[in-house]
C-alpha cells in the first residue's frame, strides 16, 4: 500500500515536471502571430497606434529631478530643446536653425525658428529658452537635472524675440551638443509660478512644442499621444502613440511577441534569440553613447600603480563578457570615447589589452605583488584582497561575477557585497566610501568628458575614482577650448591614446541596444530608441 | 501518523542529506564561473547543466538548498522563540500582560506583514541574518497564539496546581510542567513554519530582497533564471520544484504530526 | 494600532541608508543633491517631520509624495480600487471555489478524489507564487494568446469585458495562496458537523439528502471558516506584492514597492496606515459576520 502511495506521489510530481516542460516547450514554438508582409508600395502612410512600454509613470519635465529611466522617453518626443541629435549624432537644429560662437568663445549665440506655437496656441518666442535656463535650470536651490552640464554658462539673454545668446564663463565647445541631450524648452506662460513641481504638467497634460502633445495620462497605466495642431513642420503620420507602463522586462517580451507593443529596448539581451525567432518582429542593434568601466578607488595606494590597473584590464576576459552578458552585442572600451562618436573614436585603440592573465601576472610582479600561500598575491605580508560593492541593477550582478572569477585565476581575491541601488548610490557616490566598484556612464553625443576626468570633480565630482593628473586636466581643457571640428578631433585623438595608458578608469565594454520592432513600423531612424524618439513624427505603420 | 506523513518525512531526510553531504562529494565550485561554458544542457560533466555564467546547476542547487533549508529552519527557530515568549507570558500571567501581549499579538496578525517587510528589509543590512530575522518577525503570531491557548489549558490542570502547593516557583512551573505539554503543536507550528519561511525567502529573493548573489539560494537562483525564461527555462524549473518539492514535504509532514498528535485521536 | 504602525514605519523608514529616488542617482552632483534635500526638508530632525506628518494625517492629509510631488492620498487613492478588485476578485474565487471542493472532499472523505484533491491543494501551497505567475502568462498570453499578459485593462478600449480578462489570471494567482488553505479548512470542518450527531438524527429523520446537506451541514460548518477566511484577507493583501509585480497591476502593492525602494518617506507612511486600516476594518467586519452566522453567540 505504501508503495502504491510512493508512486502515486512519484506519479503525480512527474506529472507537474512535465507539464511545465511541456509549457515551456510550447513556448519555444513561434507563436501563431498575426505575419505581416511588408507592403510592396515605399511610400509612407498614415495613420495608426503604436505603443511603446516603460517601466513606471513617467514625469513630464525634462528639468524636474524626478524625471529620470521612463520620463526620457517621452519628454524627448514632446518637448523640443534648441537642438537634437542628428542621424549622425552631430547636434542638428530643433527650435534653433542656427548657431555661432564668439571669437572668443564665450558665448553661443542662437537664432531660433519663427512661427513657432505652444500646443497651447500660445506662440512661443526666446523669454521661453531665458526663462527655461535663467529661471529653472542656472538656479541651484531649484535642484534641476542636468543642471552641473551647464556649469559654464553664466546667463541666457534674450537679443531679440528670435535670438539667444548663452554667455559662458569659459570655452564651452560642446553646449549645441549638450543642449540635444534632454535639454526641452519650457513654456514661461505656464510654468513662471512653480516651474518644477506643478503636477497638473508634470503629472498631468503639459504644454509643449513638439509634433505629439499628450491628450491623457492614467497613472499607473498609461500615457497617450496625439498629434499637436500647432506643430511648425508636417504633421506626424501616426494618429496616436501609446506609452504604457508594464514594469516587468519579461512581461515586455510577453507583449512584443503577442502583438500587444510595436517597439521596445530589448533589457533583457538573453531573450533575444527568442525574439528573433517569432514572425512579425524585426530585431536590430543600436549604437549607443555608453560605457561600463571598474572604477578603483585612488585613495587606496595599492591601485595608485599604473601597472596594478594594466595587469587588472590583461586580467579580465572582457570578450567572454561581451559574450556571455550582452549576447556578443557590444565591443571592448579601452578609452571614454564611444564608436558611436564616429567622427571622434580611435579604432586603433580597440586591440589594446588582450586578455593575458600571464601579462598580468608580470605586471602585478613588476609592481611588488608575488604569490604567497594559496596563491593569493601579497606585498609586505598582505594579501591582495578587497571588496567591490555591486549596486543590484542590469547586468552588474552576473558582471561581477564573472571579474571576481578572473581575479582570483591571477591571485587577487575580491569579496563581493551585492546592495539595493539607493543604498548604493548612498555609500558608493555620496559618502564615496569604497575600494572598487563596477558601473557605466552614459553622456551626451559629445567627446566633452571634462566632469568625469578633471581632478577638480574627485571627491564630490563625478571623477569618481579621484584620478587627479595634470596632463589628463590639460588636455579636457584644450577640448573643451577648441571651437572647429578638425582641432577638436587632434585633442580628443591625444585624450584617447592618453588615458588608455594611464587607465584613471579601467575601461570594459561599449555596450549596443538592441530594440524589438514590429515589421510593420517603418521610419524609424537608426538610432537609439531614446535619439529616435526626437524623430516621432517621421514614424509610420505600413498596411498589413 | 499516515503513511503520508512517513512518507514526507523520508522525502525531507533525503534532501537533507543531498543538502548536507551532496556538495561533499559533487565538489564543482557553485561560483566557479566559466562563460564560454553558458547555457549548457545536461552533459557527462553537468548534469543539470550550466547557468548563464557557466556555473554548474547541480552544484548551485545542492548549496542554494542548504542555504534556503538554513534560512527555513533558523528563521522557524526565531518565530518559535518569539512566540514560546510571548504566547508564554501571556498565558501564564494573565491580567493586563495577557491583555497587551494578545492585542498585540492579533494586531499584528491583523496587518499584512508583508508591507512592512519592504520596508525594514530597506533599513538592515543585507544578509541571512537580517533575512532569518524578518522572516522570523512576520511568523510568530501562530505560535504565540497557540502557547497561548495550551498555556491557558494546562495551567488549570492538576497536576500544575499540585505543583504550585508545592511550592514550585512560577517560570520553574512553566518551563518544566507546562510548556512540555505544548511541544507536540509546537512541532506541527514548526514544520509549516518552515514551510512558510521557504516561500517567504524565495519571495523576498524575486524582489530582490533576499539572499545576496553569488552566495545561491533556491529563491535567488529563481530570479536570476527570470531573465532567461525565454532561452533556457530549465534554469527556472529546477529551482521551483526544488522549492515546491520542500515545501510540500514540510507541509505534509506537519499534516502528519497534526493528525497523529491530535488530542482527540488518542480518545 | 494604527498609529503604532505609522510611527514603527517612520522612524524605520528614516533609518533606511540612502534616500529618496530623485537624490540617489549617479548622474546627480553633490551640489543638486544638497538643493534637492533641502526642498523636500529632508535636513530637519527625524521626530520634527514626524510629528508634522501626524499633524496632517489627522486632518486626512497624508503628506506629500517625495518622487512626484502629488498628495500622497491621491496616490493611495488611484490604486486602491485596483488593489481592492484583485483581492476581491480571487478572495470571491477562493470562496466560491474553495467551500464545495472542501465540501466534496469531506463527504468523499478517503476516496481517491479527496487524495487527489489534497494533493492539488498542498501543491498550490508550495509553489511560489511568482513562477506560477509566469508560467501562466508563458501559456495564456504568449502561446495560446487567449489572455492579456499585464495591466488593468486594454490600450485602445476599455470594456468591461476587457477588464475581465485582465483580472483573471492575477486573480487566480493570487487565489492560490489562500485557496488551498480555505479548502482544508471546510474540509475538517465539514468532517466534524458530518460526525455529529444531529446531522444522523436528520438522516434518520428522512430528510432528503440534499435538504440535510444545504440546511445543517454548510450551515454549521461555515461558521469556522468564516473566521478562518477573515484571518487569510492579511495574507491576500500582502500577497499582492508579488502578484502585482508580475502582472504590472498597478496596485498598491507595486506602489509600497516603489515607494520602498525610492525612498519615498511620506509615501510609505501613508500606505503602512491605508493598508492597516484596511486590514483591521475586515477583521472587524468579518467579526461581525461571524456573530451573524453562529446562533450559539446570538443567543449568548
Amino acid at each position: 500500500m505504501s508503495l502504491g502511495l510512493h508512486s502515486f506521489l512519484f506519479r503525480a510530481t512527474s506529472l507537474m515536471f512535465v507539464a511545465t516542460i511541456a509549457v515551456t516547450a510550447c513556448t519555444s514554438t513561434t507563436p501563431p502571430g498575426a505575419s505581416t508582409a511588408p507592403s510592396a508600395a515605399a511610400g509612407p502612410v498614415s495613420g495608426g497606434t503604436v505603443t511603446i512600454p516603460i517601466g513606471a509613470d513617467p514625469t513630464l519635465n525634462p528639468w524636474s529631478p524626478n524625471a529620470f529611466v521612463e520620463s526620457l522617453f517621452i519628454n524627448r518626443a514632446i518637448f523640443e530643446g534648441l537642438t537634437k541629435p542628428g542621424k549622425d549624432l552631430a547636434p542638428a537644429p530643433d527650435l534653433a536653425e542656427s548657431w555661432t560662437t564668439a571669437s572668443d568663445g564665450l558665448s553661443w549665440t542662437f537664432k531660433l525658428r519663427s512661427g513657432v506655437k505652444w500646443s497651447d496656441g500660445k506662440p512661443f518666442s526666446a523669454d521661453d529658452v531665458a526663462f527655461t535656463f535663467n529661471d529653472i535650470v542656472l538656479k541651484p536651490d531649484l535642484g534641476a537635472q542636468n543642471r552641473a552640464s551647464y556649469a559654464a554658462v553664466k546667463s541666457v539673454t534674450v537679443v531679440d524675440p528670435t535670438t539667444v545668446r548663452f554667455d559662458l564663463t569659459r570655452k564651452f565647445a560642446a553646449l549645441p551638443s549638450f543642449l540635444a541631450y534632454n535639454a526641452g524648452i519650457l513654456p514661461k506662460h505656464v510654468l513662471s509660478a512653480d516651474p518644477l513641481k506643478t503636477t497638473s504638467f508634470n503629472k498631468g497634460i503639459p504644454v509643449s512644442t513638439g509634433p505629439f502633445k499628450v491628450e491623457k495620462y492614467t497613472s499607473g497605466q498609461s500615457v497617450s499621444l496625439v498629434p499637436n495642431e500647432h506643430y511648425f513642420g508636417p504633421k506626424p503620420y501616426l494618429d496616436k502613440v501609446v506609452f504604457t507602463v508594464v514594469a516587468d522586462p519579461n512581461t515586455q517580451i510577453a507583449q512584443a511577441l503577442s502583438g500587444d507593443l510595436q517597439i521596445m529596448i530589448l533589457d533583457n539581451k538573453a531573450a533575444v534569440e527568442r525574439v528573433k525567432a517569432a514572425s512579425g518582429l524585426v530585431v536590430v542593434s543600436r549604437p549607443l553613447v555608453q560605457y561600463y568601466w571598474l572604477s578603483l578607488n585612488q585613495t587606496d595606494n595599492r591601485f595608485t600603480d599604473v601597472r596594478v590597473r594594466q595587469a587588472f584590464v590583461h586580467a579580465i576576459d572582457r570578450q567572454a563578457i561581451i559574450k556571455s552578458v550582452e549576447l556578443g552585442y557590444g565591443s571592448i572600451a579601452n578609452s571614454p570615447i564611444t564608436p558611436a562618436l564616429a567622427a571622434y573614436y580611435d579604432p586603433s585603440l580597440a586591440s589594446k589589452y588582450p586578455y593575458d592573465p600571464a601579462k598580468a601576472t608580470e605586471l602585478l610582479k613588476a609592481a611588488g605583488w608575488t604569490p604567497g600561500a594559496n596563491g593569493v598575491l601579497q606585498k609586505d605580508g598582505k594579501p591582495f584582497q578587497f571588496t567591490m560593492d555591486v549596486g543590484q541593477r542590469g547586468v552588474l550582478e552576473p558582471v561581477n561575477a564573472l571579474i571576481q572569477q578572473d581575479l582570483k585565476k591571477v591571485g587577487v581575491i575580491v569579496d563581493l557585497n551585492t546592495m539595493e541601488w539607493n543604498s548604493y548610490i548612498q555609500k558608493d557616490v555620496v559618502r564615496r566610501e569604497y575600494t572598487a566598484t563596477v558601473n557605466w556612464w552614459t553622456y551626451p553625443s559629445d567627446p566633452d568628458v571634462f566632469p568625469y576626468y578633471h581632478s577638480s570633480a574627485a571627491g564630490k565630482g563625478f571623477n569618481i575614482p579621484g584620478y587627479q593628473d595634470p596632463k589628463l586636466d590639460d588636455l579636457l581643457v584644450q577640448g573643451q577650448s577648441a571651437s572647429d571640428l578638425e582641432s577638436r578631433k587632434a585633442v580628443y585623438k591625444q585624450l584617447q591614446q592618453y588615458t588608455s595608458e594611464v587607465l584613471p578608469y579601467l575601461f570594459l565594454w561599449y555596450p549596443q541596444e538592441i530594440d524589438v520592432l514590429s515589421s510593420s513600423l517603418k521610419g524609424v531612424p537608426e538610432l537609439g530608441l531614446r535619439d529616435a524618439m526626437h524623430y516621432l513624427g517621421e514614424w509610420w505603420l505600413a498596411k498589413k | 501518523m499516515t503513511r503520508l506523513g512517513y512518507a514526507a518525512l523520508a522525502t525531507l531526510a533525503a534532501i537533507a542529506l543531498l543538502a548536507v553531504a551532496g556538495p561533499l562529494v559533487w565538489t564543482i565550485a557553485p561560483e566557479a564561473t566559466n562563460p564560454a561554458q553558458g547555457l549548457l544542457g545536461p552533459s557527462a560533466a553537468h548534469p543539470l547543466g550550466t547557468d548563464e555564467l557557466g556555473r554548474d546547476v547541480l552544484s548551485r542547487l545542492l548549496h542554494g538548498s542548504r542555504v534556503t533549508l538554513v534560512v527555513g529552519i533558523a528563521a522557524m527557530l526565531a518565530a518559535l522563540l518569539l512566540g514560546v515568549i510571548v504566547g508564554a507570558l501571556a498565558g501564564f500571567n494573565g491580567g493586563w500582560v495577557d491583555a497587551l501581549l494578545m492585542r498585540f499579538t492579533d494586531g499584528m496578525l491583523a496587518v499584512p506583514a508583508f508591507f512592512f517587510v519592504l520596508v525594514v528589509i530597506t533599513v538592515l543590512d543585507k544578509g541571512i541574518s537580517t533575512l532569518v530575522f524578518v522572516i522570523g518577525a512576520l511568523s510568530w503570531m501562530p505560535v504565540a497564539r497557540v502557547v497561548y491557548g495550551e498555556t491557558l489549558r494546562w495551567k488549570t490542570a492538576e497536576f500544575v496546581v499540585a505543583a504550585t502547593s508545592l511550592g514550585v516557583p512560577g517560570p520553574r512551573l512553566l518551563m518544566r510542567h507546562i510548556l512540555p505539554q505544548a511541544i507536540p503543536s509546537l512541532v506541527v507550528s514548526a514544520t509549516l513554519g518552515v514551510a512558510f519561511a521557504i516561500l517567504t525567502e524565495s519571495a523576498l529573493s524575486y524582489l530582490g530582497f533576499g539572499v545576496q548573489a553569488p552566495l545561491p539560494s533556491l529563491g535567488n537562483m529563481l530570479q536570476r533564471a527570470q531573465v532567461y525564461v525565454f532561452t533556457a527555462p530549465a534554469l527556472a524549473i529546477y529551482p521551483g520544484i526544488a522549492i515546491t518539492a520542500v515545501v510540500l514535504a514540510f507541509n505534509f509532514l506537519g499534516d502528519g504530526l497534526r493528525d497523529a498528535l491530535d488530542p482527540r485521536r488518542r480518545r | 494600532m494604527i498609529v503604532f504602525a505609522s510611527a514603527l514605519t517612520f522612524f524605520f523608514v528614516n533609518l533606511a541608508p540612502g534616500g529618496p529616488g530623485s537624490v540617489m542617482r549617479f548622474d546627480v552632483d553633490a551640489q543638486q543633491r544638497e538643493a534637492l534635500i533641502k526642498r523636500m526638508g529632508l535636513d530637519r530632525p527625524v521626530e520634527q517631520r514626524y510629528a508634522e506628518w501626524v499633524g496632517g494625517a489627522v486632518r486626512g492629509d497624508l503628506g506629500t509624495s517625495l518622487l512626484t510631488d502629488e498628495p500622497v492620498s491621491q496616490r493611495v487613492g488611484e490604486r486602491l480600487p485596483n488593489t481592492l478588485t484583485l483581492a476581491g476578485a480571487a478572495l470571491v474565487l477562493s470562496i466560491a471555489l474553495g467551500i464545495p471542493i472542501g465540501l466534496i472532499q469531506a463527504l468523499r472523505r478517503g476516496s481517491p478524489l479527496d487524495h487527489i484533491l489534497s494533493l492539488l491543494s498542498a501543491i498550490g501551497l508550495s509553489v511560489p507564487v511568482f513562477w506560477l505567475g509566469i508560467v501562466l502568462i508563458l501559456l495564456f498570453a504568449v502561446s495560446l494568446r487567449v489572455l492579456p499578459s499585464a495591466g488593468v485593462t486594454a490600450i485602445a478600449t476599455d470594456t468591461p469585458f476587457d477588464r475581465l480578462r485582465h483580472l483573471v489570471l492575477p486573480a487566480v494567482v493570487l487565489a492560490s495562496t489562500v485557496l488551498p488553505t480555505v479548502v482544508r479548512f471546510m474540509r475538517s470542518a465539514a468532517i466534524e458537523v458530518l460526525h455529529e450527531d444531529y446531522i444522523r438524527t436528520a438522516a434518520a429523520k428522512g430528510l432528503a439528502p440534499r435538504v440535510v446537506l444545504l440546511r445543517h451541514v454548510l450551515r454549521n460548518a461555515l461558521i469556522p471558516v468564516v473566521s478562518a477566511i477573515g484571518a487569510l484577507v492579511p495574507r491576500l493583501l500582502g500577497g499582492t506584492v508579488v502578484t502585482e509585480a508580475v502582472f504590472s497591476w498597478p496596485g498598491l502593492g507595486r506602489l509600497a514597492l516603489e515607494a520602498a525602494q525610492g525612498r519615498d518617506y511620506p509615501l510609505i507612511t501613508g500606505l503602512t496606515v491605508v493598508v492597516a486600516a484596511i486590514a483591521v476594518t475586515t477583521s472587524l467586519l468579518v467579526d461581525l459576520a461571524y456573530t451573524r452566522i453562529d446562533p450559539r453567540i446570538r443567543i449568548a
